[in-house]
């Protein structure tokens, strides 16, 4: 429950997208996209007494990786918290340290570097060592398997979703436009449907005092941790995480403006869709196809690289609203859905409703 | 600086462990190991028969408590045909489902073996239909998840 009276303001955002750069190492990196973020905001750092950051030691191959990484993030002689999981967790984390008053402004930074660590070796790491790792599972196994589920129930394929992704990408002035690789595609899943690895650092400045950009709302909901509890084809823990966060900002989806939705393969994204409540079951594909309010950022065509995802998708809802976002930018949108999911399979599932203040 | 003038430096991280099964899983793989048979346990609150077996339910937060045996027959429920080479696995392409297994309430994923996969579309196309499927063991199974797989009836 937050203070009353205190609302939570975007004051800064910077995104990187780019491809193994070797002019800069990790820290080097992050620095730079925090750095861009801090100026975005005005420059100064006084009176950010907090630092949340979204890391993961096996993506970043340095083993607690925030004591390698924090400085660069702005810690120094501040208060820490690394949150290992996805970046719009970071940001919700740092959302409840200013509502309780613990802090006026804070930093809020992820990131990952595809280009420097073997992601399917790290996807088949991440699961279960007992019943899962020695089948050779990885996360864009289960993404086929869950567009598998879906397609069978609703027929249809991705290929006009995937053109308008390609192209909404392609119109993204922060997106990957050069490098990158692609992963294989497992049946059912084509090359399109998959994501852009690239190396990603999203780091945005959260304050107490009233900006252009509100948070509204706010929800986070988690899945079973076996995956052949969870029904595939639905994203129940990001339905449950979105109803929360629009019973907090008093909205509906009708009412919402832009739906920048986190998934690893574009059949994710639609799922996401119907789960939030802007596509029927079924249609999430459609929606991602005509309409232009969903992930005009290209979603994962854009660039992908795990944790930072959903902090890139809350960023781009931000520069939405500001009327920053350059050839992708939708008119005049008022309020903006975010959504971020973690490893394994989207597991925990975070929502973020944004409006212009 | 030039390129060729910036430094790459090799690294790998690659350490051991020991993962303690725990005895739920240990009771589980040891029924795969001697009887050839899939077992779940059921939970206390919501009833449901979980499997593989474990101790607790995680959507009740309550311990399970009866072993029942599941199978050895099911029906396929989602399915993935993965064409790349992993090593130790058998060479592609594979075929990787979940199957709720007759009498279970939860699905439980392994390799699905003796499908024609010349023509991937055909093999899709039977396996789109949702068929029954049965467990198949190895014929020296090791108490470990790759000693069966499934086989469509
Ligand atoms: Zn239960």
């Amino acid at each position: 429950m937050a203070l009353e009276n205190v609302s939570v303001y975007v004051e800064g955002v910077a995104l990187e997208m780019s491809w193994a750069d070797p002019r800069r190492n990790l820290s080097e990196f992050i620095f730079d996209t925090v750095r861009n973020a801090l100026d975005d905001a005005g420059g100064s750092l006084d009176g950010i007494t907090s630092v949340v950051l979204a890391a993961h030691d096996l993506v970043d191959g340095r083993s607690l990786s925030s004591m390698v990484t924090a400085p660069a993030a702005g810690a120094y002689l501040r208060d820490e918290i690394r949150y290992g999981d996805d970046g719009a967790g970071a940001f919700a984390a740092a959302v409840t340290r200013l509502e309780a008053g613990e802090c006026e402004r804070t930093i809020v930074a992820a990131w990952g570097r595809s280009s420097e660590h073997d992601v399917d070796a790290v996807s088949r790491t991440l699961f279960d060592p007992i019943f899962a790792r020695p089948l050779g599972l990885e996360e864009l196994h289960i993404s086929g398997m869950r567009a598998q589920d879906w397609r069978r129930r609703h027929g249809g394929d991705s290929r006009v979703a995937a053109k308008q992704r390609a192209a909404a990408a392609a119109r993204n002035p922060r997106a990957l436009h050069k490098g990158g690789f692609k992963s294989a595609a497992s049946y059912p899943l084509v090359e399109a449907d998959l994501p852009l690895w690239g190396d990603v650092a999203a780091a945005m400045i959260l304050t107490t005092k009233p900006t252009g950009v509100r948070l509204a709302g706010l929800g986070q909901s988690s899945e079973p941790y076996w995956i052949g509890d969870r029904t595939l084809h639905e994203a129940t823990a990001l339905r449950q995480a979105a109803e929360r966060a629009m019973r907090e900002a008093r909205c509906k989806p009708a009412e919402i403006d832009i739906f920048e939705i986190d998934g690893l393969t574009l059949y994710d994204e639609a799922i996401g869709l119907e789960a939030i409540g802007l596509a029927k079951p079924g249609s999430g594909l459609d929606a991602l196809a005509g309409n232009e309010k969903c992930n005009p950022s290209g979603g994962g065509a854009a660039g992908y690289c795990a944790p930072s995802m959903g902090l890139v998708r809350i960023i781009e809802s931000v520069l939405q609203i500001q009327g920053r976002a350059g050839g992708n930018q939708i008119a005049a949108p008022r309020r903006a859905l975010a959504t971020g999911s973690s490893v394994v399979a989207g597991q925990t599932q975070t929502a973020v409703i944004l409006e212009a203040a | 600086m030039s390129e060729s003038e910036l430094i790459e430096i090799a690294g790998q991280w690659n350490f051991n462990y020991n993962y303690f099964a725990g005895e739920s899983a240990s009771r589980f793989f040891r029924e795969l190991r001697e009887n050839q048979r899939i077992m779940g346990t059921r939970c206390t609150k919501c009833r449901r028969l979980l499997v593989p077996a474990r101790a607790f339910c995680d959507a009740c937060m309550e311990r399970t408590n009866e072993w029942e045996a599941v199978g050895p027959e099911g029906t396929l429920d989602t399915f993935t045909i993965i064409t790349t080479q992993f090593p130790g696995l058998p060479k592609p392409p594979i075929v990787m489902a979940y199957v709720t297994l007759d009498g279970a309430d939860t699905a439980l994923i392994n390799l699905v073996h003796g499908l024609d996969m010349s023509d991937i579309d055909k093999a899709a196309r039977r396996l789109n239909s949702l068929p029954r499927v049965r467990t198949k063991f190895i014929d020296e199974p090791k108490g470990r998840i790759t000693d069966f797989s499934f086989e469509l009836i």
